[in-house]
């Protein structure tokens, strides 16, 4: 078996995770300014959703899937409105801190509720996978590769070729201009808050069968995206999936040829040199604030 | 009924009055400007019409109809788009979407229908049709303050409030912004507009009204604001300065 091409495939497939939870991420520091630190809890409970409703409830995979994402939608207009309407007229400082505050809580809830033992929640695939030239194709890698490009596309169509993606764009760009124009500030704020946690649990839905659903992966999901998008260059959407990918890789590579254990160090090393080396990311600044 | 009313109106950002009971009307069919040296209140009354200062208190109305209170997405659907200071064009956003975006927010307007009137509207602009895809970031400041003006004609407004829209531009464009100015107002939209260039605003507008820290100073016709010693003085910078010059 050839081992680079296996180690590229599983550093993708753990890399698109990291993408998708940083796309998400990336939205809410454009859209409300918000560096939402209780991203990874988003994952958290998206998988333990998941738990609940195909596990206990026994509703089957697929219907339970778009059930527990439409839940964590919901749940991400809640989280706007526990911890950042309040604050949004005091500057970004005291927001960050209340989603500390939101992640502490969730993360402990959670615990409290389901105990520190991780959850097991299968794959939507009863075969593990298949082998093409020498690569084992795992079939929840792929799912997950082949779920992120769609909802990459998916996002790509509506932002650039909807009303409701370039009012949200306007807004992310310009808020007081927006409303100017009459766009609901507002609601296009809480769509995204919304499509985020959405996109966030629907991460940890696909990753769970490969990590474990427990409550201590919401804190590792919340870094690594944040390191995606230091190393995509900070706010940016194209940057964030890049960042995400590589990260991934990085770490798939460092596993196999450093250590295992040192994996998530790696993703963090790499966060560091780059804030050493090239703190505006691999996409450099943003076009939006050049104006 | 005047379109556009202000009565004793009060404005404060913070502890400070920036309009201490400012009163003036504008009439359907009227260009208006607004007057008055650097902190005088010029900007502050826009943002105050169009519902960007929180803190108001008087009377404003439109069309007879109270705006106090009112968010800025609702005023613009009374039929009142503010052009603000600066153009505001979405940076990451071409010159098509900016202007598309000025429509989006009129009830009833199917998407077809917005993409028409955008293509209108780009050809009634010099140089905005072969500029339709460029970002906004990438234009000149002639160019924002085109796409500023035709993003906020997209609304199919009865009043538009234009904030400085000369400002930084070369004289020659500064010209073709005020024929636009006055087209805009031969087609049947009121204007209320600030400027610092008192000629150019002057050579368009019906009647002026001079603004010194807040409050009214005069108002009156165009010749009229002309022959006043205290315009004068007051554009100047206040007095001490009309007096140290002689």
């Amino acid at each position: 078996m050839s081992l680079i091409p296996q180690l590229l495939f599983t550093g993708l497939g753990i890399g698109a995770i990291y993408a998708l939870v940083a796309l998400g991420f990336v939205l809410l520091i454009r859209a409300a300014s918000v560096v939402n630190f209780a991203q990874g809890e988003f994952s958290m409970l998206g998988a333990y959703a998941m738990v609940i409703l195909s596990g206990a409830l026994g509703i089957p995979y697929l219907i339970a899937l778009p059930i527990a994402v439409v839940l964590m939608a919901g749940f991400g207009v809640l989280f706007a409105g526990a911890t950042y309407w309040p604050l949004r007229h005091r500057g970004q400082m005291p927001v960050i801190i209340s989603t500390i505050g939101a992640s502490i809580f969730l993360a402990n809830t959670v615990l409290a509720l389901y105990g520190p033992s991780p959850e097991v929640l299968p794959g939507l695939f009863d075969t593990p996978g298949f082998e093409v030239g020498g690569v084992f194709m795992d079939s929840q890698y792929l799912a997950i590769m082949v779920t992120a490009t769609v909802m990459v596309a998916l996002q790509f169509l509506i932002f650039e070729k909807t009303l409701l993606g370039k009012k949200l764009q306007a807004t992310s760009q310009d808020k007081e201009m927006a409303s100017l124009l009459g766009i609901p500030v507002a609601l296009m704020i809480l769509i995204t808050f919304a499509y985020s946690a959405a996109l966030g649990g629907l991460a940890g839905i696909l990753v769970a069968p490969v990590l474990f659903v427990s409550v201590g992966m919401g804190a590792i999901i919340s870094l690594k995206a944040f390191a995606a998008n230091i190393i995509g260059g900070f706010g940016n959407i194209p940057g964030a999936i890049l960042g995400g990918l590589s990260l991934g890789v990085v770490e798939t590579f460092g596993a196999a040829y450093i250590s295992v254990p040192y994996k998530d160090a790696l993703a963090f090393g790499l966060l560091l040199l780059f804030l050493l080396v090239r703190p505006q990311g691999l996409f450099g600044e943003k076009i939006a604030e050049k104006a | 009924m005047p379109l556009l009313e202000l009565g004793g109106l009060v404005a404060r950002y913070g502890a400070a009055n920036v309009l201490k009971e400012l009163s003036l009307v504008v009439e359907e069919g009227e260009i208006v400007t607004l007057l008055g040296s650097n902190g005088a209140g010029k900007s502050t009354t826009l943002r105050a019409i169009s519902g960007l200062v929180p803190n108001v208190s008087g009377r404003l109305s439109f069309a007879g109809q109270s705006l106090i209170g009112m968010k800025p997405e609702a005023i613009v659907r009374l039929g009142i788009a503010h052009v603000p200071e600066g153009r505001r064009v979405f940076p990451g956003l071409t010159v098509r979407e900016n202007i598309l975006l000025g429509g989006s927010n009129r009830r009833g307007i199917g998407r077809r229908v917005l993409e028409a009137e955008t293509d209108e509207m780009l050809a009634f602009f010099p140089d905005l049709k072969r500029l339709e895809h460029a970002l906004g970031w990438t234009l000149s400041g002639g160019q924002l303050q085109m796409v500023a003006v035709a993003r906020g004609m997209m609304a199919k407004p009865r009043l538009l409030l234009l904030d400085e829209p000369s400002l930084g531009l070369a004289p020659l464009i500064v010209q073709q912004v005020f024929r636009i100015i006055a087209e805009i107002r031969r087609r049947g939209t009121t204007v209320l507009l600030v400027e610092q260039n008192a000629h150019m605003a002057l050579s368009v507008a019906d009647r002026g009204y001079v603004l010194e820290t807040g409050s009214l100073l005069v108002a009156g016709a165009p010749a009229e604001l002309w022959s006043n010693p205290d315009v004068r003085a007051a554009y100047l910078g206040g007095k001490t300065v009309a007096a140290a010059l002689g």
